[in-house]
Formats: structure tokens, C-alpha cells, sequence
């Protein structure tokens, strides 16, 4: 199935629910004219839509499957989409500074605390309101949108081409994914196809900024078990994975890296020279990620610290190393598979438990695959000259890419209209999708687990909030 | 006379206003083994109490502001505010955003300003050293 499908509204809901059961889903958003459910199938995204004009209240899915929660909660808030039952009536994001109060848990002995929205390390604001009998956490409310700056209606207005910086400087920690999927959104839109040694190098970039997230990640989940060395030399590698990101890409965090119609002027340019420092760098890494994971004390922490079932991982859509770790089967990369993925048999990493052990062994073969990637694809390129960015109009139109980001599906949808002016920009982030699973990942943990469950996910605010 | 004050030991205390979290990276950068800020006196510090300069990222987003104040209030005097990034400094990618306010740094009154989006760790820590410390 592909393409956008009209749904009447009496039975939109029930649609929605079923085809959960058949396709992955990536969210809801919506504008003026109609609300989407989007969908990814084996030959693409696709969506149900409902027009808006008679503006019946739609049956809220979160009721049935919580994922959509904070979606329609936004749409509700945002969009004025009206919603019978639904489920978490509270606004998403704050307004003019105050958040709306967060959901505790009631009874004999139970306390609560806040943490947030300024933390103690140097992170991302948001607020988590803990519930908790002594140790043990009875629920977690996590409330973001801290990060609000409204993107999505700063960039209406503008060339599809020119907000392509934007779209870049959403979210520092994916920008490459979202840079990606923006520029084959744009591509389809405009129906143009890529040289494939341009694809290659967005390959080459996106795999580069899975390897400096998830070294990061095991990282900082080192340091949330305790182990400051694993904390030190993994912090170490993800600067000189940083580092070859400047190389290969021209930015640190692959800024620009990836543009509409190809790659950046940048990339790829001291290949001999990024080609030593990546084998160097892979040697180190694969010391470092047998060392980590000997490391019997630290894993004993992570083992069995934020377990979610696969059950869960369904219910609320998690995607991702998430997804995976709890049984999952969706790479989008073999699931869905776009640009030079269609060419290699990416040996997707999976684990079982659902705990934060589970997480943290799928980033570890994550990072092995990604270097191989790497490797593989570099060696296609060759000596291959890497052509300009392919010009493009941009037509009216709309297009929904999705790609497989560091912490899951990065979807951008958008819509344009004459002179191939954005009149809607959405971005369902894999962080947006993970959100509140985290919350319920802590029902029954330890108070002092959080932060080495919170660093299994690592999940980003500012795409999230947007 | 001139008097030190601060001496050789500065805690730093950092507030993300609404930022992408790029330059979030690059602060946490200067900790690791490659800048190392520790031996030039810096510390990153979790307490605003423990603080002696206080980086500040980001737009500054409505619901970030009271925040951000109640943070800024709880440092002992004397201080100094330093602005990281394009978007501190009001001129980033969100200037003029629906919910993007004048810049972290404007509002907060910044004494100084690294621009970059982000800055690199090496601009940063070349900032952190050039601040003025003698009153």
C-alpha cells in the first residue's frame, strides 16, 4: 500500500488500529485540511488520512494503542483537533512558560520528587516528576518541550530548498538522519534519482553519526553504572569518531553533511587519510567494546535495569535499538530499504531481554555493522568523483521519506505549494516515538537506575520537542 | 590594587535554554581526554551553588526563562555568564521562531559570546580562558 488514503470518520479509528497490527506506525500529525496516520510498509510510507472539514471528533487511538499518545495530544493542543476519549487529555507542551501539572501517583507512603527541567550534567532540559515507595519507582512523568521553538511553523513560508539548514539544525545529536530524510523527501517530491556514489556517501555519513551516538551512549551507561573508565575511553572514541565525521562530512555533527539532492561540498574529500584513521579507530573500538562488555560489575547493572516487554515495545511504538532489544524485527535500512542500503544485506543487531543490557549489546553490533558499512561503501566509491548537488524544482505536492536515524525511524513529512514553498513541515523524531516509553520502562526500578536506563535509550529532547 | 577573583579553580555550571543540543556535545566534549579542561582549572559542576561561570545555549524558550532565572539567582556572586553558540548570541537558525526568544545569552546579559553552530570544543575553551577573572 502507498500513497494517501481517505478514511471516513466514523470508521477512521478502527482502520488505524488494524492496520497497527499489519504495518509499522510512525505517528500522526496534521493541518488545516486533514489529520494523517502514517505507516510504514515493506515498499514505503503511506498514510490514512480523515479531511477535517467535518470536523466530527475522531475516536482517539491512543486509547487503544498509547503510542499515538502524545501525537494526538499535539494535535489536540497545536491543531484543534478534537478527540473523543481520549485517553491523557492534558496539553503536550507547556504554555507561556507553565508546564501542565504532571500525573503522580496516590497512596499510603508514596512520595514524590522532581527532576528538572535543568539537570545536573550538562544536558537537555526536561522535567521527570518520580512517584516512588521508598526505592522503587511506581510511576515517572516525563514532561518535555522545553526545547519548543517552533520549527515546524518558522519554516512554513520558506523555499523547500532554502530551510534545508534548518531542517539540519533541528536536532544536533540526528542530524544527518533528518537531513536524509528531508532531502529524499524533497527527491521524490521532485522525482529525481541520485548518482550512486552520491548515495554511497550518504551512506558512508549516516553510519557516521550512528557510530559517535551509540559510542556515546555506552558511555554514558557506563558512567551510570559507575565505571569511570569505560566512561573516559568511551568519550575518548566518540571525539575521534567526531572527528571523522569532520573529515568524511565537513562538520562535527554532519551540519549540512547531507543537502537536497546529494552531499555537501565537503564530503569525502581525503579519502586515504579518512580510510587510516577509520581502521585505526575500529581497531580501538572493538578493544574498547570487549573490554566494556567484560566488565562484569557494570553489566550486572544493566542487566535486568528498565525492562521493556515486547508487548510494551508494541504498544508504544517504540523504534529503534529500543525496538529491537525487545524483539523487534524493523531496520528500517532491510525494512524499507532506500538509496544504497538497497544494495547491501545490513546484518541487523537484536536482543531479547528488553532491559537495558538488551539496548546496549544492540548499539554495540550496531557499531560493528556501521564500520563494516563504512568500509564496504568506501571501497565502491573508489577514486569516483562525487558530482554537485543535483539542481531541482521542487512542485507542489507532498511526500513522507522515513530513514533509520541512530535511535530509530526519522520521518519528515511535508507539503508544499507553488514555487515549491513549504506549506507544513512535520518531523516524527525516533526520540518523539521512545519518549514515553522510557517513563514505562522505570515502573518497578530502583530511583538510582534511572540515569543507566535513561543512557541505555539516550533519546534526544530538541527533535522530540521541535 | 588588583585582587584574584577567582583563583586557578572554576566551577561551571551549564543551563540549555531551548538549544539542538549541538553545542551540548561540544561542552561535553571539553571534558573528554582530548581538551580536558579540568587542567586548566575548569570544573563542571551539577550545583548552580558550586558555580562559578554559568554557559548558557539556545534561543531561550518561553517555558525554559523561569527556569533558567531561578538557576542564574542561585549562583553566588561574583559571576559570569558566557553564551555558547549562534542561537545564545540571538542571531542562530530559530532567531525569530514562534517560541524562540531573543537568545540565552541577550537575555541573561552575557559577558561574553562564543559564536559558532556550534562552536568547536577548542573555541569554547579558548573563550573560557580569555575571560576576564581580575576585579
Amino acid at each position: 500500500m502507498n500513497g494517501v488514503h481517505a478514511i471516513a470518520a466514523e470508521r477512521f479509528a478502527d482502520r488505524v488500529e488494524a492496520e497497527c497490527l499489519t504495518a509499522l506506525p510512525l505517528g500522526a500529525y496534521a493541518r488545516a485540511e486533514e489529520v494523517r496516520y502514517l505507516f510504514l510498509a515493506a515498499s514505503g510510507p503511506y498514510a490514512l488520512a480523515h479531511p477535517r472539514e467535518a470536523e466530527a471528533p475522531l475516536r482517539a487511538v491512543s486509547g487503544t494503542f498509547p503510542l499515538f499518545s502524545w501525537d494526538e495530544r499535539e494535535m489536540a493542543q497545536e491543531w484543534g483537533v478534537r478527540f473523543d476519549a481520549l485517553p491523557d487529555a492534558r496539553p503536550l507542551r507547556g504554555t507561556a512558560g507553565e508546564m501542565p501539572p504532571a500525573i503522580v501517583a496516590q497512596g499510603a507512603g508514596l512520595m514524590r520528587f522532581v527532576v528538572g527541567p535543568v539537570h545536573a550534567g550538562i544536558n537537555e532540559p526536561g522535567r521527570f516528576t518520580f512517584s516512588s515507595g521508598g526505592e522503587t519507582i511506581v510511576h515517572l512523568d516525563a514532561q518535555l518541550s522545553y526545547a519548543h521553538r517552533g520549527v515546524e511553523r518558522h519554516v512554513e513560508g520558506l523555499g523547500a530548498l532554502q530551510a534545508a539548514p534548518l531542517v539540519a539544525r533541528i536536532c544536533g545529536s540526528c542530524s544527518a538522519a533528518r537531513s536524509f530524510a528531508y532531502a529524499r523527501a524533497l527527491e521524490q517530491l521532485a522525482g529525481i534519482e541520485l548518482a550512486r556514489e552520491v548515495e554511497l556517501a550518504r551512506l558512508v555519513l549516516a553510519e557516521f553519526e550512528r557510530i559517535y551516538n551509540h559510542l556515546g551512549d555506552l558511555a554514558a551507561s557506563a558512567a551510570g553504572a559507575g565505571w569511570g573508565p569505560g566512561f573516559a575511553s568511551g568519550m575518548a572514541l566518540k571525539e575521534r569518531a567526531i572527528r571523522l565525521c569532520r573529515l568524511a562530512g565537513g562538520h562535527r555533527l554532519l551540519f549540512d553533511a547531507i543537502v537536497p539532492g546529494g552531499v555537501g561540498a565537503q564530503t569525502l574529500r581525503e579519502r586515504p587519510r579518512i580510510a587510516r584513521e577509520l581502521a585505526d579507530l575500529a581497531r580501538d573500538i572493538e578493544a574498547y567494546l570487549t573490554r566494556l562488555f567484560a566488565q562484569s560489575s557494570t553489566v550486572a547493572r544493566w542487566q535486568r535495569a528498565g525492562v521493556v516487554s515486547r508487548e510494551s515495545a508494541h504498544a508504544f511504538g517504540a523504534v529503534g535499538p529500543a525496538h529491537r532489544a525487545s524483539r523487534g524485527e524493523i531496520d528500517v535500512r532491510t525494512f524499507a530499504p532506500y538509496g544504497a542500503y538497497r544494495e547491501f544485506a545490513v546484518r541487523i543487531a537484536h536482543a531479547s531481554g528488553g532491559d537495558s543490557f538488551g539496548r546496549l549489546r544492540v548499539k554495540r553490533d550496531e557499531i560493528r555493522e556501521s564500520l563494516r558499512l563504512i568500509g564496504a561503501a568506501l571501497a565502491e566509491i573508489g577514486d569516483a568523483a562525487l558530482p554537485d548537488p543535483q539542481p531541482m524544482a521542487v512542485p507542489a505536492g507532498d511526500a513522507t521519506a522515513v530513514v533509520e536515524g541512530p535511535r530509530g525511524s526519522e520521518v519528515v513529512a511535508l507539503h508544499t505549494g507553488g514555487d515549491g514553498i513549504l506549506t507544513r513541515l512535520h518531523v516524527i523524531s525516533a526520540s518523539y516515538r521512545n519518549w514515553p516509553l522510557v517513563a514505562r520502562a522505570m515502573d518497578g526500578n530502583i530511583v538510582p537506575d534511572f540515569p543507566l536506563v535513561n543512557k541505555s535509550f539516550n533519546l534526544c529532547y530538541a527533535c522530540a520537542d521541535r | 590594587m588588583k585582587r584574584e577573583t577567582f583563583r586557578k579553580s572554576l566551577g561551571v555550571r551549564h543551563v540549555a535554554c531551548g538549544s539542538c543540543n549541538g553545542c551540548e556535545h561540544e561542552m561535553n566534549a571539553l571534558s573528554n581526554a582530548f581538551y580536558d579542561i579540568t587542567q586548566d582549572g575548569y570544573d563542571i559542576v551539577a550545583s548552580p551553588r558550586h558555580a562559578d561561570i554559568v554557559t548558557v545555549t539556545g534561543p531561550m524558550t518561553p517555558a525554559m526563562r523561569a527556569a533558567a532565572r531561578e538557576t542564574l539567582d542561585a549562583v553566588p556572586r561574583p559571576r559570569i555568564v558566557v553564551a555558547i553558540g549562534d542561537c545564545a548570541a540571538g542571531e542562530g537558525p530559530w532567531s525569530g521562531a514562534p517560541s524562540a526568544g531573543p537568545g540565552a545569552g541577550i537575555e541573561l546579559q552575557a559577558t561574553i559570546t562564543v559564536r559558532g553552530c556550534p562552536p568547536t570544543p577548542e573555541e569554547i575553551r579558548a573563550a573560557l580562558k580569555s575571560l576576564p577573572l581580575s576585579s
